[in-house]
This record gives structure tokens, sequence and C-alpha cells, in this order.
């Protein structure tokens, strides 16, 4: 009696990718003439840019100066001290991907890391002789170091202790142990700089999270010297820029302790300063997520018998972190690009390693200057790990169905 | 309560009470931070006595010396250190409050773009916002600053025109500007009336909207009388022809400059206590005049250019008639001269027409190397009927470009020294002192409207009139406004997405059209979503010009900065900068709050 009709395919200019096409480029007769339009200006800026970038830049510099770019003035042959301290820890953080291969996000960025080393070391290996074997070997660890997180997963246990040990070890490896001229000499800190420099002074995050936490508890305290006291430590910090603050603490921190200005690095200096400031925006952070945790969890905690701290601890920083590992990934975005501040102290990061090159004799004798090529090649790097981790924050946003209600 | 105090075993210790130890702790806490604020500031003062720094504001007095590009208000070197930081502050407003209003409008229009039908329009507002979100805003600043902006405008005496007296180069932008007149102030009770009435009118429709039940236009009627009432009270207030008592103008015509000022004691000369007189506006007539040049090789970015001459920069439109020729004619058709100008009447290149085809051609240039070009290639122009509006500039200075008429030309001995690239012949040597022709030069002042519009001229060294943006706002306000854009782009999508579907959808289907549904219903509901975190960009923003040291804009950080390294006063200077930052961020979280409450009311 009734027949079932077979399904017949979409009508043509719905579906595929003719479909596509014609619904997203050309659904009216405006509309292709706004596709038509810009897209000969896309087409006109990319092929503009392409063929400078082909032929009329002068890339020369930013291979000659890998060594700056990386380490700065850090010297040549004890260059094996930072590269160890990187493999050490793209080792690690490839246990961790190697272990948890079933997150992804996680895998992922281990995966981009080590396609940047990768492309790293491709160039070190055209254009930078003394650093072929280091770079290789720092791929070659994160790489094993993934085979042995996924052939022991149990390895991860270990982590939390590998990482104080990296810690404590990677800064000596770094700063040197020895005056004079040993393997192990001692290196000044004003020689450290480049991209070196950027990453230690991201890590200023790691403390600045339990004090953003303590920040964020204490400001919801209910004794109101301790409320009072956060609430204008957050809101002084967080009224003034991370610019100012740098030179404020420059200025100050050796009047604060009475000693030489000479007696305290910049990088310390900085270090201080970019720690507290990004306290204050952590504990804003981990305050959102402390009001997203409803008061039943907190009533049920107590009637349960747990006590201020317990519940604290076990019942609501959980649940709290757990709402703003998002904003907090956000929040290392806007530190990781607000590093390259630290140029008004005097230090010499990544950014400002850049003005250092283009103000070389080399830079300056090539025509109309290599500022351009330069800055491009620095913006490259920095968008390339504050996009990578903006798309971490997105994922890691669907994961905890966060922002869905 | 009363159980617990009753039974002896349920009463807690007192060391065990919540409240005895809330404030046992509270009191270990300040006692804490006492203590450590108390070893910090003594440690302070050992510090700032051992090194003999300035702990207290008394240096705020002394005098500054701090040369700045821009200044809103009056300032010289000479002003003291708080009138610095002042302008800092103002410079730093002056920044903050043009890249909000332009961040918005591009925000906006990308954020909309980000939801566009169309593929590549989607696409491109994409890349815009995460490419521009993701780049340190330092290296945003240093690359339109460095790489974009000093290399691509070329010279201060060869800027870009663009229409309407806009000129661009490398020393900034300059465009016409209202400025306020001595006759201002007849003006402003007329705006007062005009904005009160406007204001009693908005409320006066509003009731009338709640009250009535057909629909009432709450806005265009108070704004036609604003605008009415403002239109008449400029042309009453400018009806008074009359100049102020005293007014009169100091001009030299060979220097091309000169000032107004308003002659209080009445002597007739502009003495010492003679005030300047901004904004007044005067006419310059010079009924001719003759221009002076000789052939010179300049080097323009790195190349030689040959027998190029310049004059002042004489736009047609300023006289009746500008004619070029050769000091001696004759001798320069001898030696088949000709002249081709590159932007008439002012600059261009003599040539040798060697290929007889009466046009300049590449290669034809005279120059030294051939022995043509030098010994009396003069050039004259003649001026007629020149005549120029000028409005004297803040300090009441008047310019025009500086005019070398006929005679005044320095004598051969002088010249070579004064500029080694023009080579004057002896037809100029000829020429002394003795031979100046005076000429008549008629400044009139002009009795002001309360605003008058300042037009931009371009003479050799700087741009006078108008209003002048350096390439150091330039650079940081793009790369500002270019960085913040594209964060409020991302919360006005945001915005828009989060509105529910069935909103638009209702919409049309009751008909209204999509950019009816869009402005009518989508956006201000979207409004509602947007305003406080874009509003807490705009406190970014602000935060953000505090990036100006890598553009070199002089705006409170960098002023402080420079106060710093000058005074030594490293605790005051610090608590000056945290206490204006803190005071922007009070009146931002001001606004907010206002913002917030506003927009709880709305919802129902």
């Amino acid at each position: 009696m009734f027949e079932v009709i077979p399904p017949r395919p979409a009508p043509a200019g719905v579906a595929g990718i003719g479909g596509w096409i014609r619904r997203n480029l050309f659904s009216s007769p405006a509309n292709t003439l706004l596709t038509v339009v810009t897209g000969l200006f896309v087409g006109y800026v990319v092929i503009a840019v392409v063929a400078w970038a082909l032929f009329d830049a002068s890339w020369g510099q930013v291979w000659a100066n890998q060594r700056l770019f990386a380490v700065y003035r850090y010297p040549a042959d004890l260059l094996w001290r930072p590269m160890a301290v990187l493999a050490a820890m793209m080792a690690l953080i490839g246990v961790m991907g190697g272990a948890g291969r079933s997150n992804e996000i996680l895998r992922g960025l281990f995966w981009s890391l080590v396609g940047f080393v990768a492309v790293v070391t491709v160039i070190a290996i055209l254009f930078w002789p003394s650093a072929r074997v280091l770079w290789t070997g720092v791929l070659a660890a994160s790489v094993v170091g993934y085979a042995l997180g996924a052939a022991r997963p149990a390895l991860v246990r270990a982590l939390p202790w590998a990482w104080a040990a990296w810690l404590f070890l990677g800064f000596f490896l770094l700063y040197g142990v020895t005056p004079g001229s040993g393997l192990l000499r001692i290196v000044p800190a004003r020689d450290w700089g480049g991209f070196m420099l950027t990453l230690i002074l991201f890590t200023g995050i790691v403390p600045s999270f339990p004090l953003g936490v303590a920040l964020a508890l204490g400001r919801r305290s209910k004794l109101p010297a301790i409320k009072y006291t956060c609430i204008a430590f957050i809101e002084i910090v967080r009224g003034a820029p991370l610019i100012m603050w740098l030179f404020v603490a420059s200025l100050l921190l050796p009047l604060f302790l009475n000693t030489d200005p000479n007696n305290l690095p910049a990088i310390l200096r900085a270090y201080v300063a970019i720690t507290l400031f990004s306290a204050a925006y952590m504990a804003e952070n981990v305050r959102g997520g402390l009001q997203s945790v409803p008061r039943g969890q907190t009533e049920a905690a107590r009637a349960l018998g747990l006590g201020g701290w317990l519940t604290t601890s076990l019942i609501v920083l959980p649940q709290a972190l757990r709402a703003v590992i998002p904003a907090i990934v956000g929040q290392a975005i806007g530190l990781f690009k607000d590093t390259s501040l630290v140029f008004i102290v005097g230090l010499a990061d990544f950014f400002r390693v850049t003005e250092i090159v283009a103000n070389q004799p080399a830079s300056l004798r090539v025509t109309g200057g290599v500022k351009l090529e330069l800055y491009l090649f620095v913006a490259l790097i920095y968008f390339f790990f504050a996009y990578r981790m903006s798309i971490a924050s997105r994922q890691l946003e669907k994961q905890l169905g966060v922002g869905t209600r | 309560m009363a159980l617990a105090d009753r039974d002896p075993v349920l009463r807690i210790p007192f060391w065990r009470n919540v409240k005895t130890i809330g404030i046992l702790a509270q009191i270990v806490f300040v006692a804490v931070i006492a203590l450590g604020v108390f070893v910090l500031v003594t440690n302070t003062l050992n510090a700032l006595g051992r090194a003999n720094l300035p702990a207290d504001f008394s240096w705020l007095g002394s005098r500054a010396g701090i040369p700045i590009a821009e200044t809103p208000i009056p300032y010289t070197p000479n002003d003291p250190y708080w009138r610095a930081l002042l302008i800092g502050f103002l410079n730093t407003l002056k920044i903050a409050g043009i890249g909000v209003i332009l961040a918005s409008l591009i925000g906006i229009a990308v954020g909309v773009m980000r939801l566009a039908s169309n593929w590549l329009v989607r696409s491109i507002a994409t890349v815009y916002i995460e490419l521009l979100r993701n780049i340190p805003l330092a290296v945003q600043i240093v690359f339109w600053y460095t790489a974009v902006l000093l290399p691509i405008p070329p010279r201060i005496n060869n800027p870009i025109e663009i229409p309407g007296g806009l000129y661009l180069s490398n020393v900034g932008l300059a465009f016409p500007f209202l400025y306020p007149t001595y006759r201002f102030g007849a003006w402003v009770p007329w705006l007062v009336l005009a904005v009160v009435v406007a204001v009693v009118g908005v409320v006066w429709r509003r009731r009338l909207a709640q009250r009535s039940e057909r629909p009432v236009r709450v806005w265009p009627l108070p704004l036609v009388a604003l605008a009415a009432i403002a239109a008449g009270g400029y042309y009453v207030a400018s009806l008074d022809r009359t100049l102020p008592d005293g007014l009169a103008v100091d001009f030299t015509i060979d220097r091309g400059r000169g000032v107004v000022y308003r002659d209080l004691d009445g002597n007739g000369v502009r003495g010492p206590r003679d005030p300047l007189m901004p904004f007044a506006s005067t006419i310059v007539r010079i009924a001719e005049a003759e221009l002076t040049a000789s052939t010179q090789n300049i080097t323009e970015s790195g190349q030689l250019v040959r027998s190029t001459f310049r004059f002042p920069m004489i736009l047609e439109r300023n006289v009746e008639a500008a004619v070029v020729d050769f000091g001696d004619p004759e001798e320069a058709a001898e030696r088949g001269f000709a002249i081709h100008f590159t932007r008439f009447p002012s600059r261009g290149v003599v040539y040798v027409d060697r290929d007889g085809d009466g046009e300049f051609t590449p290669g034809e240039e005279s120059d030294a190397e051939t022995g043509i070009g030098y010994g009396g290639v003069r050039l004259v122009m003649t001026v007629v009927g020149y005549e120029r509006h000028i409005v004297a500039d803040r300090d009441g200075q008047v310019r025009t470009p500086a005019f070398s008429p006929s005679g005044t030309v320095r004598s051969a001995e002088v010249a070579p020294a004064l500029n080694p690239f023009s080579v004057f012949g002896g037809a100029a040597a000829a020429e002394s002192r003795d031979d100046i022709v005076p000429l008549e030069a008629d400044v009139e002042l002009l009795p002001a409207g309360p605003l008058v519009l300042s037009r931009v001229h371009v003479p050799v060294s700087s741009y006078e009139g108008g209003m002048r943006l350096t390439v150091n706002y330039l650079a940081l306000l793009l790369a500002l406004v270019v960085y913040t854009s594209a964060f409020i782009g991302e919360i006005v999508r945001g915005g828009i997405q989060a509105v529910a579907k069935g909103q638009r959808e209702a919409a049309l289907a009751l008909g209204l059209s999509p950019s009816q549904t869009f402005s009518l219903v989508v956006f201000p509901q979207a409004l509602r979503i947007v305003l406080p975190p874009v509003i807490s960009q705009y406190l970014n923003l602000t935060k953000n010009s505090s990036l100006a040291p890598l553009a070199g804009y002089g705006e409170l950080f960098v002023i402080a900065t420079i106060v710093q390294n000058q005074t030594g006063a490293s605790v005051p200077v610090a608590l000056l900068l945290i206490a204006s930052y803190l005071l922007i961020s009070f009146v931002f979280a001001f606004v907010l709050n206002i913002v917030n409450d506003r927009l709880a009311l709305v919802e129902r």
C-alpha cells in the first residue's frame, strides 16, 4: 500500500562543495559583488605580502642571530646548559603527553611544541652550526619522553617530584655553581635574555597561582582586616598597568630592602613585579570560580562535619578552580605577551633582542633596514604560542562545559 | 546560644570560639602586615637618606626643562615639573579618548563582520581578530612606528597631501581645526541655554511618550532645538564686528612671521606685558614679491637629484599669479636651459633640452659634471597678489612662508658657507643689501566669530596652523585602536550571538527588514551584554597607553620616567603614577557601575 520512496540526493546547489560555495559566497548579487571585491583585495594583499617575503625581504639577519634570539649573551660554549634544561622540560612534557594520551588537549599541546622544536632544529641545522647537535638532542629528548610516558603511564605519579627537581636543578644549571671559568661557571643574570628569558619570566604565573588563590580566599573572608587588605592589594595592583609596576618595582625594591640596586638583578625585580601583578589578576579569576560554586556545596560540607579549611580545600576550591581553568589559560596568554614589557627595566627579552639585532651594523648595512623582517619574525613566534594556547583554552572550555548551561 | 551558655559541657572554650579565633587572626595578620610595612618604610627612608634622594614633593615646583612635542595646553620647558606631569596626564586622556571611540567603531564593525553570511568576510574578520589578539601590543606599536609610519611618508616639506587640507609626513598629520577665539565667551551662554532646552525637551518628550498611546519620537525635536539655539547664538555672537581694544599685529615681511598681541599699555609697540592673542584671525596681503632660489644638487633618500629648485610652498590658490623665470633669461637661453616643474610653481628641475623635443626627459638635468647648471642659474619667482588668511597659533604666532624677496639674497661670500649645496652665480653676488626693494605687506586683523577654522599650511621647517598630531601619537593610537578593536570585536560577536535566536526570528516574522531587525531588536539587546566587558576594554586601552615609550609619545608614564630620571624622586614619582592610574581606574569603575545599574533597570 505504501511504497517507501528511496532517499533522493539533495538538490544540486544545496549540498556538497558547490552548495557550500553558493550559500557562503554567492547567495545574492550583493553578496557576489562583496565576494569578488573582498576576494580581489585579499588576493592582492596576500600576493603582495608573499612576493615581498620571497623576493624583497632580507631574512639573513634573522637566521644569523639565532643565538641572540634564543639566549641573548649567554656564553656560546655553555649553550648546552639552557638546552639541557629545555630538553628536560620537553621530556617531562613528553611523559605527560605520552601517559595521558587520552587527553587530546595535552597531547595536542605537546605535539605543537615538538613541531616548533623540529622547525627550530631544521633552522639550526641550516644556519646555526654550533647548536645543531643540541637542538637535535632536544627533539630526541621530547620524543623519548613521549615514548616513555606511553610505555609506562605509571611514571605520571613521579612527575610532581620530577618537575620540582627540574626547577631546582634547572636554576642551578642556568645560573651555574662555581665562579671562574669551569663548565659550571656562574653566568650573571645580565647575560640572560632572548626567548629563554621570555620563558623564565612566563613561569612567574606558577608562584602567582598560590598567591592568587590566597588573595581570592582572603577577599571572601569574613574577617574585615584580611578582607580589606586583600581587596586593597588586588584593586591597587590591577588599577595600574604592568609596565608601570615593572618600573616602580625596579625603583623601589632596592629601596625597600635598603640595598644597592646592583645587588638586585633586573630579572629578579621584574620577576617579583610580574608575579605580584599576575597574582592580583589570578585572584580575580579564582574569585569568579569561587562565586560559581553553589552555596549548597559549602552547606552540605559543613553539615557533614567538615571544618572551614577542609570545606575550602576539599569541596569549594577543586570545583572553583576547575571552572576557571580557561580563564587562567587566558591570563597565561596575556602574561606571555606582557613579558615583552620588561624592556623598561633594561632586560633583553625576545622582544628587546629584536631592537638590538635591528641596530647591529650588519642590519644597518641592508638597504631599507631589516626592522620589518625582524618584527614580523618576532610577531610570528609570539603569535604561534599565544594562538596555540588560545586554541587549548577553547578546547578546555568545551571539555569542561563552561559557558554552556 | 541559650543552651550553650547554661550548659558548661556544651559551652565552647574561648580559644575555640570562631569569633575569638577571628579576632586573634586579624590581630596577628595586622601585626604582621604592620611589621612588614614598618620594616619596608624604615629601609626606604634609610636608603633615601643614604643616597640623598628627595622623599617629598617640593621638587614639583622647580623648572622641568623637559621638551614635550605634543601639549594640549600651553607648555614650555621652563614650566615646573607639575605642569609637565599634567601635560603627560592630559596626553594620556587625549590618546585614550580618541582611541576608545575609534576602537569601538572598528570593533563593532569587525564583530558584525565575524557573523556575516559571506564566508570571505567572516574569515577576514576571524584572521584580523586572532592575529591581533595574539601578538604582543609592544610588538605592534614598534611595528606601526618604525616599520610603517617612520619610513613611508616623505620629508616634511614634501608631505602627502590628503584631500580636505590634510597633510601627512614622517613628522605627523596636520589637519584643519576649529579653535575658539576671543569671542567664544559670548557664545557660551547660548550653548548652555541650548543644552538646558534640549534636556528639558527630552524629559518632556519622555513623559509624553509614557502617557501617549501613539509612538512619540523622543530625540528629534530636542536635538533640532539644540542645533537651532546653538546656531542662532553663534550668529548673534558673531554680529559684533568690533575687535577687542588694542588688538594689534606685529609682522615682519621678510621673515614671514609675526605675532598678534593686545596692546594694553597703548604705546603701539609690543611690550613685555602685552599678552599674545591666540586664535585671532588675520589676513596677510602682499601686492608683489620676488623670491629667489638657485638650482641645487640635493640628496634625497640616498640618491642625488640634480639641479632641483625649491621655493617656499606657495599654493596657486593663494596668489593671483606666480611666474618663475631665470634671473638672467638671456644667459639661460644661450645655454639652452629650460624649467620643468614637478610641482608648479614651487619646485622643479632645471634641464638642458639635449634631444630638442621641448620636453624634459630623465637624464637631461643640467648637472655639475657637464659643467652646466652653475654659474648664474638663479631662478626668480614673482608672486603677484599674495593673500592668505591665517589664524594665529596657540601662542599668538602668525606665519606665512618665509619670503626672501629680491635683494635680500645673501652675498656670494656668505652663501656657500650657509648652504653648501647652493652655488650662487655672479648675478646674485652683484646684488648687495643696498638693493633691497622694500615690499609692502598689508596685515589685517579680522573680527572673528566664536570659532575660527585654522587651515594647515606647509612652510619649510614644519607645519603651521590647523591641528598637528605627531607620528608618535599616530603610531601609538593606531596600535592601541587596532589591538583593542580585536578584543571588542570578539565581545560584540559574543553579545550578538547571545541574543536569543527567537528574537531575531520574531522580528523578521513581524516584517522588519534584516537591517531593522539588527538595529532595533538584536543590537540593543546585545548592547546590554556587550557594554560591561567593553568598558573594561576601554580601561585596558587607557592603561595600555603606558606603552608609549616604544613610540616616544609624551604621555603620563613617559613624562614620569623622565621626571624620575632628572630628580631621582623615586618614591614620590611612583606614588604619583599609582595615584593617577588608580584615579583613571576608579572613574572607569564608576562608569561601569552606572552602566550596570542602568542595564539592571532595563531588565524585566
